[in-house]
């Protein structure tokens, strides 16, 4: 096998070639390429579901493909596990964080390669080299600081110190923005650049194309499992590299017309939610939704976010404050008294609160609306309804799967999500709470449900709005909140808002109330 | 999916587990040098003459009517998640309550078993009903605290019995409670054998088969075709998923314990109201236990459960004979406990391979799990507590 070489000789630090990776019915990685150069922040973009996962796993070693050959500095590897691709210098930083809260930097950095002597635990040298990694790629770690105290861009750092500890030449970094706010990406990329300053070598996947313009010194795109072209960020545009991801351009939240009354749909009062450690996790919340409104809630999270949209739902009690939807005072209300009078609820992990994933479809239809029509006839489960009713959101709500027999589980993010925006629009709700209402789907499905939103708001519904994406709140907002420590801080108006200036008051770096 | 395919499915891993167990007794009993097939063949041997062969058939069903209750009552708690493990208790305690209750009135011979099934029921549901308090209130496991109630049960059915219950003669070899006069009891059903030309056995098939039917119906709608239905098995598939969609998790664990302990008071009357007529000291014990396992034979679902009990039944009626031919009566229970343990894991590999049929089934161009369908890492405050969100790995 000839080493590939890069224009100027030197071989590839990473060459995929013809790649191909099946899983029974499915193609998921067909004729993959790839070279990626020493020393470059390489950007692998595409939709949720294009394959950038299945390929990332093939090169750390998590499985092996059917075809193709993977290429380090030019030789030829097969790795059996991820032990393997480590062993070869490859590191990888999962999106969701793998650290143990309750220990320190250094023995989250060492856990699992615990440097020993004599059968002992050494870690005066394990903090030495720590020290020295982080001074020299500025990660600006304390190895002794417990990881519970560490805010999220910290905790990144950590997991790149923990794989760089492991003397990886390649990191792979999977989605790293995702839970960062416009300050700490600038910060993860200046760290980006120490290390291939240091000639590391960075596969950067995201789907964030201004973020890969301004990161990547090239950029290899996926579409429907294989790679469609490479492309050189500082010639391409966001709306050209959209264009070769999804073969159109990029769908926008923008809302059009204001279509806010008068009639309050939600109002909260002085909603305080306790934890057991002490400070409430949601601490004097008032706001009000009105009828066609869309009322934003803007934060890092880990706010208070999600105990304020389980208050609203009743799945958590409250110490003090009221809630009312439309006139009616629901604060001692069950969860199933709430949905029934009009409260719509898209939670923002679909498989925990919004899904049976071992159910089928019809029956999720059901779910949460297990004492209405169509579903149900009296005491007893109307199937015949039910079926009828999820095919009718299949068609209408674009949900794509081969009927309404099959299990959840077989449907991709975007479809199951559809089919929950479906069925909670259905039931024609006063208010819905839609928490992170497009995590995790593809920008079809975005798209669809975007429109969705906007048409429900146009014909008067109330909509609470929670999302870590920037774009979506101030896109769909009529107003926008930003939650701080479990307290609403600011108010602002999003006309005239930039993604930027919001996540300056998101880390509580702007105070000041803006009137909106 | 074809009907073809789904009932292929549902039947492989019973199947394959009783296929399994089988092999491993084999091998057991080779080891033991006792002829597997020599004891296959007793127990397939139901006998020379007709009267023989339908004796086989009523012992059989007889022994399948408690069992197929037990695993009833043990698969209404389990289809929500509920281990139920105290069905032991509950019923040797409804079992002896609904004697002394038979016992000390004289009522119409259908009032009178109305009234023994009631008490039966209600002592069944009050025992399983102290799990259910405990567990919502205090948040004791209902694994450990059935477990220990099963003693508290069997301690007080034996107090009750050879003290203020007592019916039997001082001095007596087997203490009983007073004998439930013959309106209170049900008769056997061997008409039928008549009807159908079959010869008529000198054993009765007990009374109480219809009403094991009956309950078993009503359950199959209960769990299938109403809202209580979906709801229990709705929070058994997701408990986060069915509270946020208005289920009341607490109210659900007392109804279904309630429900379990009531069916559990009923495995006990087939032999009390067909054949024993008292609660004895040397009653049918085991049948709580025994319809854990059913249950999971029969995958929590009646008509599975039915046959699962059937299975059991069959083996159980083959302890006889197989003393009889000098062989060990424990091949029996080697059977039943590879069966138990085959089925476990073939229920997880069934539902793995559902799981992932209908996986690829899905019309999609990949199978690469959607990132960011998980909560994306909180990691930041309290928040962060049962938040981490797919429950199984996708298969990528």
């Amino acid at each position: 096998m000839a080493a590939g070489g890069a224009p100027d000789g030197a071989p590839y630090a990473i060459e995929l070639r013809g790649i191909t990776k099946r899983f029974p019915g499915v193609v998921a990685n067909k004729d993959i390429e790839l070279r990626v150069a020493r020393g470059e922040v390489h950007a692998i973009v595409g939709e949720n579901g294009a394959g950038k996962s299945t390929l990332m796993k093939t090169l750390y070693g998590m499985h092996r493909p059917d075809e193709g050959h993977v290429l380090l500095d030019g030789r030829e590897v097969h790795f059996k596990s991820p032990a393997d691709a480590i062993a070869a210098g490859i590191g990888m930083v999962h999106q969701h964080f793998m650290l143990a809260d309750n220990f320190t930097v250094l023995e989250n950095v060492v856990l699992g390669s615990e440097p020993t002597s004599g059968g002992r635990l050494d870690l005066a040298e394990a903090r030495r080299r720590i020290r020295d990694i982080s001074d020299r790629y500025h990660l600006d770690l304390d190895p002794d600081a417990l990881v519970e105290n560490l805010g999220v861009g910290a905790r990144q750092r950590v997991e790149i110190a923990k794989v760089l500890y492991r003397g990886a030449t390649t990191l792979i970094l999977d989605e790293p923005t995702a839970v960062l706010v416009p300050q700490e990406v600038d910060e993860l990329f200046g760290n980006l650049a120490e290390l291939t300053r240091e000639g590391l070598t960075v596969i950067f996947i995201s789907h964030k194309l201004d973020e890969v313009r301004r990161v990547a010194d090239s950029i290899t795109v996926i579409r429907r499992g294989t790679t469609v072209g490479t492309a050189d960020p500082r010639t391409t545009t966001v709306r050209e590299l959209a264009e070769m991801m999804v073969g159109a351009e990029l769908p926008s939240p923008e809302t059009r017309t204001s279509t806010v009354r008068e009639t309050p749909a939600l109002r909260l009062s002085g909603v305080t939610v306790p934890t057991l450690t002490g400070r409430p996790a949601v601490d004097d919340v008032s706001l009000t939704v009105r009828e066609g409104e869309v009322v934003g809630i803007a934060g890092v999270e880990g706010n208070g976010q999600a105990e304020l949209v389980d208050a609203i739902m009743g799945l958590r009690p409250l110490t003090a404050g009221t809630v009312l939807l439309g006139e009616d005072d629901i604060t001692a209300w069950g969860t199933r008294q709430r949905r029934e009078s009009g409260l719509g609820f898209i939670p923002e992990d679909r498989h925990r609160q919004g899904m049976l994933l071992d159910a089928p479809l019809w029956e999720n239809r059901i779910l949460g609306h297990q004492t209405r029509p169509p579903a149900v006839r009296g005491p007893f489960i109307d199937r015949r309804g039910a079926r009828a009713d999820t095919a009718r959101i299949m068609r209408e709500y674009d949900v794509r799967a081969p009927g309404p027999d099959v299990l959840a589980v077989a449907l991709s993010g975007g479809n199951q999500q559809k089919l929950i925006v479906g069925r909670e629009m259905s039931a024609k709700p006063r208010l819905l709470v839609a928490a992170h209402p497009t995590r995790g789907v593809d920008v079809g499905a975005q798209a669809a449900i975007w429109e969705l939103l906007k048409d429900a708001r146009a014909e008067g519904m109330g909509i609470l709005l929670v999302s870590a994406d920037l774009d979506e709140l101030i896109g769909l907002s009529d107003t926008l909140q930003v939650m701080l420590r479990g307290r609403l801080v600011a108010t602002l108006d999003p006309k005239e808002l930039t993604p930027e200036e919001l996540g300056g008051y998101m880390t509580g770096a702007h105070t000041a109330a803006g009137a909106a | 999916m074809t009907l073809l395919r789904r009932v292929g499915l549902a039947l492989f891993a019973p199947v394959l587990a009783v296929v399994v167990a089988l092999l491993i007794s084999t091998a057991v009993m080779a080891a033991l040098r006792v002829d597997p097939f020599q004891v296959f063949a007793v127990m397939l041997d139901l006998g020379d003459t007709p009267s023989q062969q339908v004796t086989a058939i009523v012992v059989v069903l007889n022994r399948a009517i408690p069992l197929f209750l037990a695993g009833l009552a043990v698969a209404v708690a389990f289809r929500m998640g509920l281990f139920n493990i105290g069905v032991e208790g509950q019923y040797r305690l409804a079992t002896i309550m609904a004697a002394v209750a038979g016992a000390a009135v004289a009522l119409p011979g259908p009032l009178h078993v109305l009234l023994i099934v009631v008490v039966a029921m209600a002592v069944g549901a009050f025992w399983a009903g102290i799990v259910a308090v405990l567990k919502v209130t205090r948040g004791v496991s209902e694994v450990i605290s059935s477990i220990m109630l099963n003693f508290v049960a069997l301690g007080l059915a034996s107090f009750l019995l050879t003290g203020p219950f007592r019916g039997s003669p001082e001095g007596a070899s087997i203490i009983s409670t007073a004998e439930i006069p013959e309106s209170g009891l049900l008769g056997g059903l061997n008409g039928l054998f008549d009807a159908i030309g079959l010869a008529n056995p000198p054993r009765q098939l007990y009374g109480f088969l219809p009403i094991a039917v009956l309950v078993g119906v009503a359950l199959a709608v209960l769990l299938g075709r109403t809202r209580f239905g979906f709801d229990l098995k709705a929070t058994g598939l997701s408990p986060s998923a069915a509270s946020a969609s208005g289920v009341d998790a607490r109210a659900m664990v007392v109804k279904a314990m309630l429900l379990s302990g009531a069916v559990a008071g009923l495995i006990g009357l087939p032999d009390l109201l067909g054949q024993t007529g008292a609660y004895t000291t040397d009653f049918t014990s085991g049948l709580g236990f025994l319809g854990i396992a059913v249950a999971l034979l029969g995958r929590n679902k009646p008509v599975g459960i039915a046959l699962g009990a059937l299975l059991f039944a069959f083996l159980d009626r083959a302890l006889v004979p197989l003393q009889i031919q000098q062989f060990p009566a424990s091949v029996v229970t080697i059977i039943q406990g590879t069966i138990v343990l085959a089925v476990v894991v073939a229920n997880e590999i069934a539902r793995r391979l559902t799981r992932r049929s209908a996986e690829r089934g899905g019309a999609e161009p990949s199978s690469a799990p959607e990132p960011g369908t998980g909560a994306v890492g909180p990691p930041g405050d309290a928040s962060a507590e049962g938040r981490p969100s797919t429950r199984r790995e996708v298969q990528a």
